[in-house]
C-alpha cells in the first residue's frame, strides 16, 4: 500500500501528530474496532437486531393476548402461589408460577354478557357519544383544514398552531379542565351562557348534557389533531385539478363536490376510522368527568371493563367483555375500509 | 364581476370568523386554566367567574406540594416517558432495520404477526399484564409501566417502512469503509433517519406520557404515581382544591404545549406518521 | 497494487423455485494499473460482476485472484479495494471530510491528524477544499461525484471498482468528468474496473474493453479492436454509434442477395464457404453515396448533425443509416444509389453469430473519422 498521499510514518511524527485529546480519542476508537470485530457476518446479525424487539413483544403482547383470551373462560378466585411449570436441570431450576386461580367455567362468562343490563348499557352509551361526536368532530376538522387550505387566509401558522395545540394536552389533565369549565356553578360555560341570558345548565347531573359534556371535551382534544391529517390531504391534491375545474366554469361548492372530496376520500374515510376507534376506546374522560354518572348514562365500555376487572375483581368476566371489546373493534375497522372501497 | 368580488369578500369574512372562532374555542380552556391556577379557591369559585390572573400561583402550588407532591409526579412521568422513547426507539429502529435490509428465514411471517397486533387496542393488555405483574412482585414499579411497551408495532413498522428508502448502496458503500453490521445501523441508518427517529421519539413520548388506564391499575404508592394517576387521584379527596388542581393541570399542559410550539414540525410528522398506520 | 483475475466466475441468484444464472463461467485478468470498462445492456451480469470483485456477492463458483492472493472469501472490508456507486452513496448526515475519512477511520489504525492530512491532500486534489465542511445535499451532483471519488483515492486502495459513476451527471459535465476520470487514473495508476451500458464511454475510457451478454463474457480487447474485429455480431451490433447495419442475405457462389434487391458480389468469398445464408454487416459510415452505387435504397430521414448528417433509408424491410457528408442532404422519399468496399464488409454465421469476416482495411483513422 501506501503511495499517492502524504504518510506520517517517519519516526517521531505520532508525538505531533495530533493534541492529547485527539490521541486519546484515536486510542478509544483501536479499541472499538477490535471490539466490533467480534459481531457476525450479514445472515445471522439480522436476529440479533430483532430479538430484543421479538422477546419483549412475545412476553409482554403476544402472551397476554392469547392470555387474555385463556382467562375469558374461567373465573378469577385469586392470586396463586402454585407452579405452572417447572425445569429441573439438577442445578438449573427454572419455576414459572402459576399467574392466577382460575376456576374455568366453559362459556359462562360469554352467556353472563348477553344478559348483562350494565354491559349493554355502557354499548349504548359508546355508540351513543361516538354516533354524535364522530361527524361533528370530522365535520369541524375538514372544514378548519379547508379554511386553512385557503390562499387568502392570512397567519396560518399561527392559526393552526392554535388549533393543534390541544394535541399536546394531557388526557387526564385536560380532562380536569373540562370538568370544572362545565361546573355547574362556577363553569366559565354556564357564565358563557348567563350572559346572553340564558339559563345555567346542570351540565353533569343530567344524562343528556352528562353525555354532552364528554362529546364536547372530546371534539376539543381531537378535532386540531384530525384537522392536520387532513390538511396533509388536502394539500396532497394536485393544484391543476382546482384549475382544471376552474376553466370548466365550476364553482366553489362544485370544486368541493367534484374535487377536493374524491381526492380526499381515503384520507377522509381513514380519519373516520381512527376517530370511530378511539372514541369506543374512551376511557379518561368519562373517568374523570363524569365517574360514568349519572346513573351510568355515560359509562363506557372501556369503563365498565375496568370497574368488573379492578373494582369488583371479575377478572374473567371482564376478560370476557375484553374480548367482545375487541372483536367489534376490529370488525369496525374492517367494515369501515370495505365500506370506502378503493383500497 | 363585481358580483363574485362581493360574493369573495363574504366567503373571506366568514372563513375568517370560523377560523378565529375555532382559535379562541382551544385556546380559552387553556387561558381560563392559567387564570384559574392563580387565583385563591374562594375568587375562582365565585359567580361571574374571573378572567384575568390573580397573584396565587405560587400559594397554591406551595399547597399542592404539600398535599400531593405534584412536582415528585411530573418527574416519574418525565423520567418514565424519557426512558421509554430512548429504548423503544433503539429496539423498534433496530428490528426495523433488520426488516427492512436484510433478508432472513420466517422474515415475512414474523412481521405479519407484529402488523396484526397494531390493530388491537391497548387496553385489551390491562388486565393479564396486571396478572403477570402481580405474580412476579413488579406491581408499584417503573419497570412494571415501561417494559411492556417498548415493543411498540408501531414504532417497527414505521422504522421498517422509512429504513427501506435507505439506498442499498449507501450501506455497501459502508460495508467496503469496513463498518460492522451494528455499526452500519447506528453509523449510517439510524443518523441518516434523524427526522424518522424525531416523528417516532414524538409518538412514543406522548403515548407513555398519555397513558392511563394502565398505570392507574398497577402504581399503588403516591410517591410512584405519573401525572395522569396523581391528577385523577386529585380528585378524589373529600374537599375538592380547585385551585390546586388546575395548578396541576396547568403543570402538566403547560410545559408540553410549550414543546409543541418548538417542535411542531416534529409533532406534525409524529401525528401523520402515528396515524398512517393502518 | 496489482491485478486482479477471475477464474470461471459463476453466479446463481436462488429465489426459492427458480434460479437465475447471473453471470456465467466468467474468466478475465485485468493488467496491474489497467483501466477495464464493463459494457453490456442492462441485466447482462456487468454490475453482478463488479460487485463480486468487491465482495459484495458472494461467489457461487470460481475464483477471484488480487495478485497471487485469492480473496474469493473475503468480505468487502478485506479486498483493500474501493467502489465508487451509481448514486454515489455518499452518507447523508455527514460533511465531505467526515465523508472522504469515514473508511480510514473505522478501519485504519491511523491517527486522526494523519486521516485529515489524506483527506486534505485528496480534496486538494479534486478540487473540493472548500466544500469539506458541507453535508452532500447542499452539493451539485459533479461535487457529489467528487466527493464519492475522494472517498474512494483516499483509502489509496489496490484497485477501484467504479459503477455507472456518471450516468447522474448531465451530458456536458459527464464528457468533462470522464476525461477527468481518465487521467486521474492515470496519474495514480490503480487498477480500474469501471462499468457502464454505454459503449461511447467505454470506448472514450478503457484501456480494454469487455463485452458481456446474457451473464457470459463475449470478447476483451482495446477499443479499435472490438469495433473492427468483433468476435460476433453481438459485439459488432452494441460497439459503433450509430450501430451497425444488418441484413440477411443469401449466398450464390461469391454473390449475396438480400432485402429491396440488395446484391453484393464478393471478390474473395473464401470465408463463406459451404454458407447458404449469412448475416452482412456494414457500418454507417463505410456506406457512400455514389451516384454509381450498386444497390439503391429510399430514404426515411435525414438528421444533420452539423459536421455530418445520418441518413437513415429503407431497404426492402431493413432500415440502414449511412454517415455522410453534410453536403450531401438528400430528400425523403429519394431513391439514392450507395456503395461500400468489400474491405469494409462484415459477415457473420446466420445462426450463431460468430464473424466469418471483419474489417480488412488497412487505414483505421480515416474508417473512424469518415
Amino acid at each position: 500500500m501506501s503511495t499517492w498521499l502524504p504518510n506520517d510514518d517517519r519516526p517521531g511524527a505520532d508525538s505531533d501528530a495530533g493534541s492529547l485529546r485527539s490521541r486519546a480519542w484515536d486510542r478509544f476508537r483501536f479499541a472499538r474496532q477490535t471490539y466490533s470485530r467480534v459481531v457476525p457476518e450479514v445472515g445471522p446479525v439480522a436476529y440479533l437486531f430483532i430479538a430484543p424487539f421479538f422477546i419483549l413483544f412475545t412476553l409482554f403482547l403476544a402472551f397476554p393476548i392469547a392470555y387474555t383470551l385463556y382467562l375469558s373462560f374461567f373465573r378469577y378466585e385469586g392470586v396463586s402461589g402454585d407452579r405452572w411449570f417447572w425445569v429441573d436441570l439438577g442445578p438449573i431450576f427454572v419455576e414459572v408460577p402459576q399467574i392466577a386461580e382460575l376456576q374455568f367455567v366453559g362459556f359462562g362468562n360469554y352467556v353472563r354478557i348477553l344478559g348483562d343490563g350494565l354491559f349493554w348499557q355502557s354499548m349504548f352509551n359508546t355508540t351513543y357519544i361516538l354516533a354524535i361526536q364522530v361527524p361533528i368532530m370530522i365535520g369541524l376538522a375538514l372544514a378548519l383544514a379547508i379554511a386553512l387550505n385557503a390562499s387568502f387566509l392570512r397567519f396560518k401558522g399561527f392559526f393552526r398552531t392554535a388549533i393543534a395545540i390541544p394535541v399536546s394536552a394531557n388526557i387526564v389533565a385536560y380532562s380536569t379542565v373540562f370538568l370544572l369549565l362545565f361546573n355547574e356553578q362556577f363553569g366559565l360555560v354556564n357564565y358563557a351562557l348567563a350572559t346572553i341570558g340564558a339559563e345555567p345548565i346542570a351540565w353533569l347531573r343530567s344524562e343528556f348534557w352528562a353525555r354532552k359534556t364528554i362529546i364536547a371535551a372530546v371534539t376539543w382534544r381531537w378535532t386540531g389533531y384530525n384537522m392536520i391529517i387532513l390538511l396533509a390531504g388536502l394539500q396532497n391534491i394536485p393544484q391543476q385539478l382546482y384549475e382544471a375545474a376552474e376553466i370548466d366554469g365550476a364553482s366553489r361548492i362544485e370544486k368541493f363536490r367534484y374535487v377536493t372530496l374524491p381526492q380526499l376520500k381515503p384520507v377522509l374515510l381513514f380519519v373516520v376510522v381512527l376517530s370511530t376507534i378511539g372514541t369506543f376506546k374512551l376511557f379518561a374522560e368519562p373517568y374523570v368527568i363524569t365517574g360514568g354518572g349519572p346513573t351510568n348514562a355515560t359509562i363506557t365500555i372501556v369503563q365498565y371493563i375496568y370497574r368488573e376487572a379492578f373494582q369488583s375483581w371479575n377478572l374473567g368476566y371482564a376478560s370476557a367483555l375484553t374480548v367482545i371489546f375487541v372483536a367489534i373493534v376490529s370488525v369496525i375497522s374492517v367494515i369501515q375500509i370495505r365500506i370506502g372501497g378503493d383500497n | 364581476m363585481r358580483e363574485q368580488r362581493r360574493k369573495d369578500a363574504v366567503w373571506r369574512f366568514l372563513t375568517y370568523t370560523f377560523v378565529l372562532t375555532a382559535t379562541v374555542v382551544m385556546l380559552v380552556p387553556l387561558y381560563w386554566m392559567v387564570v384559574a391556577a392563580s387565583l385563591p379557591q374562594e375568587l375562582f369559585i365565585e359567580f361571574p367567574p374571573r378572567l384575568y390572573p390573580g397573584t396565587s400561583f405560587f400559594e397554591n402550588f406551595t399547597a399542592l406540594q404539600e398535599r400531593a407532591n405534584f412536582v415528585r409526579s411530573i418527574g416519574n412521568s418525565v423520567f418514565i416517558a424519557v426512558v421509554y422513547t430512548v429504548i423503544s426507539i433503539l429496539l423498534c429502529s433496530m428490528a426495523g432495520f433488520a426488516f427492512a435490509k436484510y433478508e432472513f428465514r420466517f422474515k415475512e411471517p414474523i412481521f405479519y404477526v407484529i402488523l396484526a397486533t397494531l390493530v388491537l387496542p391497548i387496553q385489551l393488555l390491562v388486565i393479564p399484564l396486571f396478572l403477570m405483574m402481580s405474580q412476579i412482585g413488579w406491581t408499584d414499579t417503573f419497570r412494571a409501566i415501561i417494559l411492556p411497551w417498548l415493543a411498540n408495532p408501531i414504532g417497527i413498522f414505521l422504522m421498517r417502512q422509512n429504513m427501506q428508502s435507505i439506498p442499498d448502496a449507501l450501506l455497501e458503500s459502508a460495508r467496503m469503509d469496513g463498518a460492522t453490521e451494528f455499526q452500519l445501523f447506528y453509523r449510517i441508518a439510524l443518523p441518516a433517519m434523524r427526522s424518522s427517529v424525531a416523528a417516532l421519539a414524538i409518538i412514543l413520548f406522548l403515548f407513555q406520557w398519555d397513558l392511563f388506564l394502565y398505570p392507574l391499575v398497577i402504581l399503588e404508592d403516591a410517591a410512584n404515581y405519573t401525572i395522569p394517576v396523581a391528577l385523577a387521584g386529585l380528585e378524589g379527596t373529600q374537599r375538592v382544591y380547585y385551585d390546586q388542581i388546575m395548578v396541576a393541570t396547568s403543570l402538566a399542559i403547560i410545559p408540553l404545549a410549550i414543546l409543541f410550539l418548538f417542535l411542531q414540525k416534529q409533532f406534525v410528522s409524529g401525528i401523520l406518521a402515528g396515524s398512517l398506520k393502518e | 497494487m496489482s491485478g486482479i483475475t477471475l477464474t470461471d466466475l459463476t453466479k446463481v441468484y436462488d429465489s426459492g423455485a427458480e434460479s437465475v444464472v447471473a453471470v456465467e463461467d466468467l474468466s478475465l485478468s485485468i493488467e496491474d494499473g489497467e483501466f477495464l470498462v464493463l459494457v453490456g445492456p442492462s441485466g447482462c451480469g456487468k454490475s453482478t460482476t463488479l460487485r463480486c470483485i468487491a465482495g459484495l456477492e458472494d461467489v457461487t463458483e470460481g475464483s477471484i485472484q488480487f495478485g497471487e492472493q485469492t480473496v474469493t472469501d473475503y468480505s468487502a472490508s478485506e479486498r483493500d479495494i474501493a467502489m465508487v456507486f451509481q448514486n454515489y452513496a455518499l452518507y447523508p448526515h455527514m460533511t465531505v471530510r467526515q465523508n472522504i475519512g469515514f473508511g480510514l477511520k473505522l478501519s485504519t489504525s491511523l491517527p486522526s491528524a494523519e486521516i485529515d492530512q489524506k483527506v486534505d491532500a485528496v480534496a486538494g486534489m479534486l478540487g473540493i477544499t472548500e466544500l469539506l465542511d458541507d453535508k452532500p445535499k447542499e452539493l451539485s451532483g459533479g461535487q457529489q461525484q467528487r466527493v464519492a471519488l475522494g472517498r474512494a483515492i483516499v483509502r489509496e486502495p489496490s484497485a477501484f471498482l467504479m459503477d455507472e459513476p456518471l450516468s447522474n451527471l448531465d451530458a456536458k459535465l459527464r464528457a468533462e468528468m470522464r476525461t477527468e476520470l481518465q487521467e486521474l487514473q492515470a496519474n495514480l495508476g490503480v487498477t480500474t474496473i469501471y462499468v457502464t451500458h454505454d459503449q461511447t464511454e467505454a470506448m472514450a475510457m478503457g484501456d480494454r474493453i469487455a463485452v458481456m451478454n446474457g451473464g457470459v463474457l463475449q470478447q476483451v480487447g482495446p477499443p479499435e479492436d472490438l469495433y473492427r474485429h468483433p468476435v460476433n455480431e453481438f459485439v459488432a451490433d452494441f460497439i459503433g454509434s450509430p450501430s451497425i447495419n444488418l441484413l440477411d442475405a443469401t449466398v450464390q457462389s461469391g454473390t449475396l442477395s438480400g432485402p429491396g434487391g440488395f446484391t453484393y458480389t464478393l471478390d474473395d468469398s473464401g470465408s463463406i464457404e459451404g454458407y447458404e445464408r449469412v448475416r452482412v454487416g456494414v457500418r454507417p459510415e463505410d456506406i457512400t453515396l455514389v451516384d454509381d452505387g450498386e444497390n439503391t435504397a429510399i430514404v426515411n430521414v435525414v438528421e444533420p448533425m452539423g459536421n455530418e448528417n445520418f441518413c437513415y433509408m429503407e431497404l426492402g424491410d431493413v432500415e440502414i443509416t449511412a454517415r455522410v457528408l453534410p453536403s450531401h442532404r438528400p430528400a425523403a422519399g429519394d431513391a439514392v444509389p450507395f456503395s461500400f468496399p468489400e474491405e469494409a464488409v462484415y459477415l457473420f454465421d446466420p445462426d450463431t453469430g460468430e464473424a466469418l469476416k471483419t474489417k480488412t482495411d488497412e487505414a483505421t483513422d480515416v474508417a473512424i473519422s469518415a
